[in-house]
């Protein structure tokens, strides 16, 4: 390792050592095997046929044409589908994401559904018979879009929980001398991870072997076993490395059981990858949101009033619904609160995860308007934080664990050169270019869910770790080899970690940025139940075989459970049947019953050039500054961080799935045309970790730092170009035809 | 309410037909595409140097080489991320120069030389780039990592690694959504100098 590597900071207090990912070799041979390299027994190849329509129904669907050439071996479509079971939504007791199961009548319900499914012998000839198959439809006018004629408002009162509310907002505002108001809207995005969706699934003796991309290893297992009517027993889910997942790979799509169904019916393996078009509507998304916001202080900038209702897309079907209340009310002051959330139902598949997805598209208007109230009151955004900087929930008074926000903010902007900005809008420039400062505040709470682990010591000094884990990249191996090196007192390379294997205990889904603290707390406690065997003092190197020998075994392992703060034993049961509701979760934004608030906070800062006649928007350089609680290791710990905030930068300025509003379609789906940051866009991006300890949020003092990094650059970005131009744009992505309109 | 009865074969076919009744002036009204009525693959037996070794297979002549080397000759390094030429994760050298596998069809490259990310290092010893990709944490989920390497030996050979920005520019072919960008420019700089000097 060089010296003065930027990806491997020198670790700081509470900070791990910033060591390789222990995948690293095979990741640059190209010999690590994700999903779809897993060697077959030559599968059979499936290939979806997706409508055409957003909404009506098939008034016929002619498969001749296409079973007419060799190598096909059977088009499927509702008329001769493979057998499934129904199963209800992953919230609702079910394992599904979206519960519209295509291939069991005529009707469709969004752009892009299932219609067919071609199984050949070849790639190619499934390809071609799909393109032969003939649809008549009849087509009705979709509702699509959050404003479309059509859609259905609802407001339920299941919501209601996450409608915070404090004091009298009415009478705060009116009384307030200054105020904000706008109304601001995040588009469509999807995940897009490099990694295509795909679905292998053999059966031997009964038995089903699924290799798949999952967040979720023992949810697609029980999922696919409900769905097949067979025993979870039954069912084998391996998966070791995603190519990526950003939540796109969370919960069962109704991909799985109907290739699971096809293999059965024909018993052959059948593989899927699902095109990138496809992916589109075959997954979930993140949907578009609408955010009617309003700020009100008094001249020294303390909150008095906080309004905030939000419109969110959902399909007919399901409900995923963000209602980000909880994070937005846990930043600022004692404001009197109101807020409300609408579902807006229409012709869509049902949204889901996608990094941050309730904070990104909730913070960014609360950031955005927290810089039009600066202005307003003429103050430095920083100074306005700063006065409302709190130390407990305006909602209940609940406190938070830890909260290091001010020092994220005066890191941050040392290193960026904060005291260089001269606060008037469109007073810096060089050259052709207007140059913009803005920052925006990042906060992600600190969920926890159940979780299982089994440790194994040898007697030779190496250990292992199996957990039905994930990691996608965030480096989840090498934190774990390291909590558990720790633990043990030995070296990291001494630790094989196992995961991505859902016979493996028991692990939760990899998301909300919970799978360090979860697992890792796991890790340790089974750790904790090792060292109890030996006298309560794990043996080194010198008494090791020793300590061994009087046991009479050569390796001993225990299993560590997790049970998040104020959960009951019995979600460990829920936990092996992949069913982890968020109810049954620790959430760091709920605070009832006197738990504390749990959060991660940074400050961001992000320069913008734009070009005084075109509009076109650069960002040179960004600066992060992120306290996350006990780091394990800075150097993938960096990576997430800044690959966040890289996805802010995108999500702000480039990032939009463009929706037909006539026909309901999708029209960009493609990675040609869904623009995302590639290496051009992205010249300097600073992260700065600032050491933190919580030793109350869990057993290792960890918080999710996953998604942390996104959640505050896209208000940054929006506020830097505001300094720019001193034009507000409040629709996402900002992009140089709103800067000229 | 409105009917509809769609085939993309058709569509596309007819647009082709069109398009080329337009350019000679004579469209005649209604014109339609004859289906293709083949209902055998072609296939053609070829010999496919890859990463040093030759390589006798049957092909279907629409199997692109990013299929040929994943299901054919179990080469599965090279990824499919769009089969578009989109994303770059599929990058490959063809004689020496960067291509994109998804893109090629495999009965285009007989005869030539393929370097896969499999054929970059000599036993257990790294490609320069390949060990600064490690070194500076140049990826996350290593997807898009094999076509970003073979990409970045190209831009070096290129001679288009002279700048950050020229790295920045000329590896933006190269998507990676773990946004491991910078630390790729890292990766480049460092394996850059070891290359000029090996």
């Amino acid at each position: 390792m060089s010296v003065g590597n930027t990806a491997a900071p020198a670790p700081l207090a509470n900070m791990g050592e910033p060591i390789r990912r222990s995948e690293s070799v095979a990741k640059v041979t190209g010999r690590l095997v994700y999903a779809a390299d897993a060697p077959g027994q030559s599968p059979l190849q499936a290939y979806f046929l997706t409508s055409a329509i957003a909404r009506g129904r098939v008034l016929s669907i002619d498969a001749a044409p296409a079973e007419a050439l060799d190598g096909v071996v059977k088009v499927y479509t509702h008329l001769n589908a493979p057998r499934r079971i129904a199963t209800p939504y992953t919230q609702k007791g079910g394992y599904a994401s979206d519960t519209n199961m295509p291939l069991t009548g005529p009707e469709i319900h969004h752009d892009g559904q299932i219609i067919a499914m071609v199984i050949a012998e070849t790639y190619e000839i499934a390809r071609d018979a799909s393109h032969r198959i003939v649809t008549r439809y009849d087509a009705t006018t979709p509702a699509a879009t959050i404003d479309s004629p059509g859609v259905d408002i609802l407001h339920p009162d299941a919501l209601a929980e996450k409608e915070k509310k404090a004091g009298d907002f009415a009478a705060a505002l009116a009384a307030a001398p200054v105020k904000v108001e706008g109304v601001y809207s995040t588009p469509a995005q999807h995940q897009n991870a490099i990694e295509l969706y795909s679905t292998t699934a053999s059966w031997s003796a009964g038995e089903l072997t699924i290799h798949e991309p999952s967040q979720f290893v023992v949810e697609l297992a029980n999922g696919a076993a409900a769905m097949m009517g067979i025993d979870p027993s039954k069912v084998h889910v391996v998966n070791p490395y995603m190519g990526g997942a950003f939540g796109g790979k969370g919960f069962m799509t109704q991909r799985t059981a109907l290739v699971a169904g096809a293999a059965r019916e024909l018993a052959r393996p059948v593989r899927n990858v699902v095109t990138r078009d496809q992916g589109f509507t075959l997954a979930t998304y993140r949907s578009e949101t609408k955010h009617h916001v309003r700020l009100a202080a008094d001249h020294d900038g303390r909150l008095l009033a906080y309004g905030h209702e939000s419109w969110e897309m959902q399909s007919r079907h399901d409900d995923y619904p963000l209602a980000g209340f909880g994070v937005t009310t846990a930043m600022y002051g004692k404001p009197a609160i109101l807020t409300r959330v609408n579902l807006v139902k229409a012709d869509r598949q049902t949204s889901g995860f996608m990094r941050a997805p309730v904070e990104m598209p909730y913070m960014y208007p609360l950031e955005s308007a927290m810089d039009e109230l600066a202005f307003a009151l003429d103050m430095d955004p920083i100074e306005l934080r700063r006065v409302n900087d709190i130390r407990e929930s305006p909602i209940d008074g609940a406190r938070f664990t830890s909260r290091s926000l001010m020092r994220c903010y005066d890191e941050a902007a040392a290193s960026f050169g904060w005291s260089k900005r001269d606060p008037t809008p469109g007073s810096m420039r060089e050259g052709d270019w207007l140059i913009g400062y803005g920052c925006a505040t990042a906060g992600y709470p600190t969920h926890m869910a159940p979780a299982t682990a089994r440790v194994t010591l040898s007697a030779d000094g190496s250990a292992r770790v199996e957990v039905a884990g994930h990691d996608s990249g965030q480096g989840t191996y090498t934190a774990l080899g390291q909590v558990a090196a720790r633990e043990l007192g030995i070296d990291p390379e001494r630790v094989h970690v196992a995961m991505g294997d859902s016979r493996l205990p028991a692990a939760p889904a990899s998301s909300n940025s919970l799978a360090t603290a979860s697992i890792g707390s796991a890790v340790k406690l089974a750790i904790d139940k090792l060292r109890s065997r030996f006298g309560n003092a794990l043996p080194d190197d010198r008494d090791r075989s020793a300590a061994f020998a009087r046991l009479g075994v050569s390796e001993i392992g225990d299993l560590g459970e997790f049970l998040p703060p104020g959960t009951n034993p019995e979600v460990l049961g829920m936990l092996r049947k992949g069913q982890v509701p968020f109810a049954n979760q620790a959430r760091g934004d709920e605070s009832k019953n006197g738990k504390p608030l749990m959060f991660a906070f940074g400050a961001e800062f992000v320069e913008v050039r734009i070009h005084r006649l075109t509009r076109e928007i650069r960002v040179p350089r960004m600066t992060g500054a992120f306290a996350a609680g006990r780091i394990v290791n800075p150097r993938t710990a960096r990576s997430q961080l800044m690959g966040g905030m890289i996805w802010g930068m995108s999500s702000a300025l480039l990032e939009a799935t463009e929706i037909d509003e006539k026909r309901g379609r999708y029209v960009n789906d493609s990675l040609g045309e869904y623009l995302m940051a590639v290496n051009a866009d992205v010249p300097r991006v600073d992260v700065i970790m600032v050491p933190e300890e919580d030793p109350e949020v869990n057993p290792l003092g960890v918080k999710g730092i996953g998604e942390l990094g996104i959640v505050g650059t896209a208000a940054a970005v929006a506020n830097a170009v505001h300094h720019a131009t001193g034009k507000r744009i409040r629709d996402l992505p900002i992009v140089m035809d709103k800067l000229l309109a | 309410m409105n009917e509809c009865a769609v085939d993309r074969r058709t569509v596309i076919a007819t647009g082709a037909v069109l398009a080329a009744s337009l350019s000679l002036g004579s469209a005649p009204a209604g014109a339609r595409a004859s289906m293709d009525t083949r209902t055998t693959p072609l296939t053609r037996d070829i010999t496919l140097s890859v990463n040093g070794t030759d390589h006798a297979i049957r092909v279907d002549t629409r199997m692109t080489l990013l299929d040929a080397l994943r299901d054919k000759l179990g080469l599965t390094g090279s990824k499919k991320g769009c089969d578009q030429g989109q994303c770059g994760a599929c990058t490959i050298h063809v004689e020496g120069e960067r291509h994109l596998a998804c893109l090629t069809l495999t009965v285009a490259v007989e005869g030539l030389h393929i370097t896969t990310v499999e054929g970059l290092a000599e036993g257990e010893s790294l490609h320069p780039m390949q060990q600064a990709f490690i070194d500076h944490d140049a990826f996350q989920c290593g997807y898009c990592t094999s076509g970003q390497i073979m990409s970045a030996i190209a831009c070096v050979r290129e001679g288009h690694a002279g700048s950050d920005e020229d790295i920045r520019e000329y590896m933006s072919g190269n998507l990676c959504r773990c946004a491991a960008y910078p630390n790729i420019v890292a990766a480049v700089n460092q394996a850059k100098n070891e290359m000029e000097r090996g």
